[in-house]
C-alpha cells in the first residue's frame, strides 16, 4: 500500500468533504455550484491517483478524467444559463426563496 | 545554464520591445528610454489606493510577469536551447498565458476603483473572444507536426513554413495574440484615452514597473510563439539558427506594434461579434483544410 | 520521502487549503479566485503524478472557467466585495456533519481496502499523449462523439435559456400608428 496513493486519496476525500459542506450550506446558486465543482475535483484526483498507481499503461483512466472535465464545463454552462433566467425573473438567485414551481 | 541564457535573451528582448514601442509611438529612437524610465518608476512614490483588496493588488503584476516568463520556458530558440522541452509544450504555452487573464482580473478588482474594475472585466470579455482563436490554430499546427513538442513543431516545418501551409490559421493566431497582449487596437483593458489608463491607472512606483515589464515580456513571448508555430523557428538558408530566430522574432514584434496604428480601438461588442461569428467558423475551416492537406500530402 | 511524494502532498494540501478558503471568506471575488487556485494546485498535482496532458489541461480550463464564475458572482451576488460581514449560510451544523462524515467514510475506504500491487513506473509523457489520442479516436470514439453532441446541445440550451426574449412590437393599425390594441 503505497504512501503516494494514500496521500492522493486523502486529498480527494478532503476535497469531497469540503465540497459537500459547501453544496449543502450555501444559499446562493453560484456558491452551491462552487461546492459541486469541488466535489468533482475530488473525484478527478482519485481517478488520476488510481490510474497512476494501479494501471498506468491503460489510457482509459485519463479518458475518464477528460469526460469529467467536459461534464464540469457543461454543468457550469447550463447552470449559469438557468441562473441568468432566474435572475431576470425574480431578481435574485437565492435558493431559499426558490420554493415554488410557479414563475 | 540554458535557463540563464534564455532569461538573459528575454531581458534583452524586453529592452528591444520597449525601445521599439517608444520609437513607434513617439517617433524618436533613443536607446536609453527604457532604462531611464525604469529607474524613474522605481524612484517614484508607491501610492496605494484607500481600501484595496490587498492580496490582489500585490499579486497581480507579479502574476502577469510570471505567466509570461513561464510561457517562454517552452519556446525553442535553437535546437537545444530550450528551458524545458515539455511533451505537451504547445498546450502549456496556452495554459501559462491564460493566467494573464487572472492577473488582469486581480489588477482590475484589487484597487477598488471604477476605471480599473471596468478595464479588468473588459479583458474577460476580450478573452471570451480570443480564447478559441488561439487554441484552434494551435490545434491545426499540431496536426501537421503530429506532436505537441515545440521542437517537433519547428522540425515539421522543414520544407514549407506554416504561414504558407495554413495562412488562415496564421492570420487568426496573429489577431488573437495581439488581443491577448492587449496591444492596440485591442487595448480595452488599458484604454489610454477612454478609461484613464484602466487597469494600469491605480498602480504606481515599483508595481507599475513590474506591470509594464510583465506586459513587454508578454509581447515578446507571443512573438516567439508565433515564430515557432508559423514561421519555422530557427530554420533559414545561410545565417546561424539563433540569428534567424532573432530576426524573425524582431520582425513579428515590429508588425504587432505597427498594426495598432491602422485601426481605432475595437469595442467590446464588435470584437465578440466578429470573433464568434466569423473567427470561429474560419478556425474550424482551417482545421478541416489542414486535416485534408495532412492526409493527402504524404 | 521522495520528491514526488513531497510535491503531491504539498499541492494536495494547497488544494484543500484553498478549497476551505472558498467558503470562509466574505469577499465573493476572493472566493472565486480561491477556487481557481485550488484547481490550479490540483493541476500541479496531476503534473507531479506524471499525468502531464491532464495537468496542463486542468490548469488551462479551470483558469478560464473560474474567471467566468467570478464575473457571474459579481453579477448576481449582493456583496461581491465582502466589506459587510454577513454570514449567508443555512443548516450549518447539518452540512458540517455531512462534510465530516463523508470525508471520514472516504478516508476509511482509502485506508482499509487492499488496492492490489502498486506500479511505480509511469509511461513517458509523449507516449501517454499518443496512447490517449489513439484511445480517444479508437476504442472510446462513441463516448467522445456523444460528449461532443452533448456539449453542442448544452450550449444551445444554455443560450436559449439565457437569451433575453425579443420584445414583440404591438400590431400596427391600418393608419400606421403603434397604438396598443386592447
Amino acid at each position: 500500500m503505497s504512501i503516494d496513493l494514500l496521500i492522493a486519496l486523502i486529498t480527494g476525500a478532503a476535497l469531497f468533504g469540503v465540497g459537500i459542506y459547501g453544496a449543502l450550506s450555501q444559499t446562493n446558486l453560484v456558491m452551491i455550484m462552487m461546492g459541486v465543482e469541488l466535489i468533482l475535483a475530488g473525484a478527478m484526483v482519485n481517478l488520476v491517483a488510481f490510474w497512476r498507481y494501479l494501471h498506468p499503461d491503460n489510457p482509459a483512466g485519463q479518458m475518464f478524467v477528460l469526460i469529467i472535465m467536459t461534464v464540469m464545463a457543461i454543468e457550469m454552462a447550463v447552470g449559469f444559463g438557468v441562473a441568468i433566467a432566474r435572475f431576470r425573473a425574480k431578481g435574485s438567485v437565492e435558493m431559499e426563496e426558490a420554493v415554488e414551481l410557479k414563475g | 545554464m540554458t535557463t540563464t541564457i534564455i532569461l538573459l535573451l528575454l531581458v534583452f528582448g524586453v529592452y528591444l520591445v520597449a525601445v521599439l514601442e517608444a520609437w513607434i509611438s513617439s517617433g524618436r529612437f533613443r536607446l536609453t528610454t527604457p532604462i531611464l524610465s525604469g529607474i524613474a518608476l522605481l524612484g517614484r512614490e508607491s501610492i496605494v489606493p484607500r481600501k484595496p483588496d490587498r492580496i490582489f493588488f500585490e499579486v497581480a503584476p507579479v502574476l502577469l510577469l510570471l505567466s509570461a516568463v513561464l510561457a517562454a520556458t517552452v519556446i525553442p530558440l535553437m535546437p537545444g536551447l530550450i528551458i524545458t522541452d515539455l511533451a505537451t509544450g504547445a498546450l502549456f504555452i496556452n495554459a501559462a498565458l491564460v493566467y494573464v487573464l487572472v492577473a488582469m482580473l486581480m489588477a482590475g478588482w484589487g484597487p477598488d476603483g471604477a476605471y480599473a474594475m471596468v478595464g479588468g472585466w473588459r479583458f474577460l470579455g476580450q478573452l471570451i473572444a480570443y480564447a478559441m482563436l488561439i487554441v484552434m490554430p494551435i490545434t491545426a499546427v499540431v496536426m501537421r507536426a503530429e506532436s505537441l513538442l515545440t521542437t517537433q513543431i519547428v522540425v515539421s516545418q522543414d520544407g514549407l513554413w506554416n504561414i504558407f501551409y495554413q495562412p488562415l490559421g496564421f492570420v487568426l493566431f496573429f489577431i488573437a495574440a495581439m488581443a491577448l497582449a492587449f496591444l492596440p487596437p485591442f487595448d480595452l483593458p488599458t484604454a489610454t484615452g477612454e478609461l484613464a489608463g484602466g487597469v494600469e491607472a491605480e498602480y504606481s512606483g515599483v508595481r507599475l514597473a513590474v506591470f509594464r515589464l510583465g506586459r513587454l515580456t508578454l509581447i515578446i513571448t507571443l512573438a516567439s510563439a508565433t515564430v515557432v508555430f508559423y514561421l519555422g523557428g530557427w530554420q533559414g538558408p545561410w545565417l546561424p539558427p539563433w540569428a534567424w530566430s532573432g530576426i524573425k522574432i524582431l520582425a513579428v514584434t515590429v508588425t504587432m506594434l505597427l498594426a495598432g496604428r491602422l485601426m481605432p480601438r475595437i469595442s467590446e461588442t464588435d470584437l465578440l461579434a466578429w470573433c464568434w461569428k466569423l473567427g470561429i467558423p474560419l478556425a474550424l475551416l482551417n482545421i478541416f483544410l489542414v486535416g485534408i492537406l495532412v492526409l493527402v500530402i504524404p | 520521502m521522495t520528491a514526488q511524494m513531497f510535491f503531491i502532498a504539498f499541492f494536495g494540501l494547497a488544494a484543500v487549503w484553498f478549497g476551505i478558503a472558498v467558503f470562509r471568506t466574505y469577499s465573493m471575488v476572493r472566493s472565486a479566485l480561491a477556487l481557481l487556485f485550488s484547481q490550479t494546485a490540483l493541476g500541479a498535482m496531476f503534473l507531479s503524478m506524471q499525468a502531464e496532458f491532464l495537468g496542463v489541461l486542468q490548469i488551462m480550463m479551470m483558469a478560464t472557467e473560474m474567471s467566468i464564475m467570478a464575473i457571474f458572482m459579481v453579477m448576481f451576488m449582493m456583496d461581491p466585495g465582502g466589506l459587510s460581514t454577513m454570514d449567508m449560510i443555512h443548516q450549518k451544523r447539518l452540512s458540517l456533519l455531512a462534510g465530516i462524515v463523508s470525508f471520514l467514510a472516504a478516508v476509511g475506504v482509502a485506508v482499509f481496502v487492499d488496492w492490489g500491487p502498486v506500479e511505480m513506473i509511469a509511461p513517458d509523457p509523449a507516449q501517454q499523449t499518443i496512447a490517449l489520442g489513439l484511445e480517444l479516436l479508437g476504442r472510446s470514439m462513441l463516448i467522445f462523439e456523444t460528449a461532443g453532441i452533448t456539449i453542442l446541445t448544452s450550449m444551445i440550451a444554455a443560450i436559449s435559456v439565457a437569451i433575453q426574449p425579443v420584445k414583440q412590437n404591438t400590431v400596427p393599425t391600418i393608419t400606421g400608428s403603434n397604438h396598443h390594441e386592447h
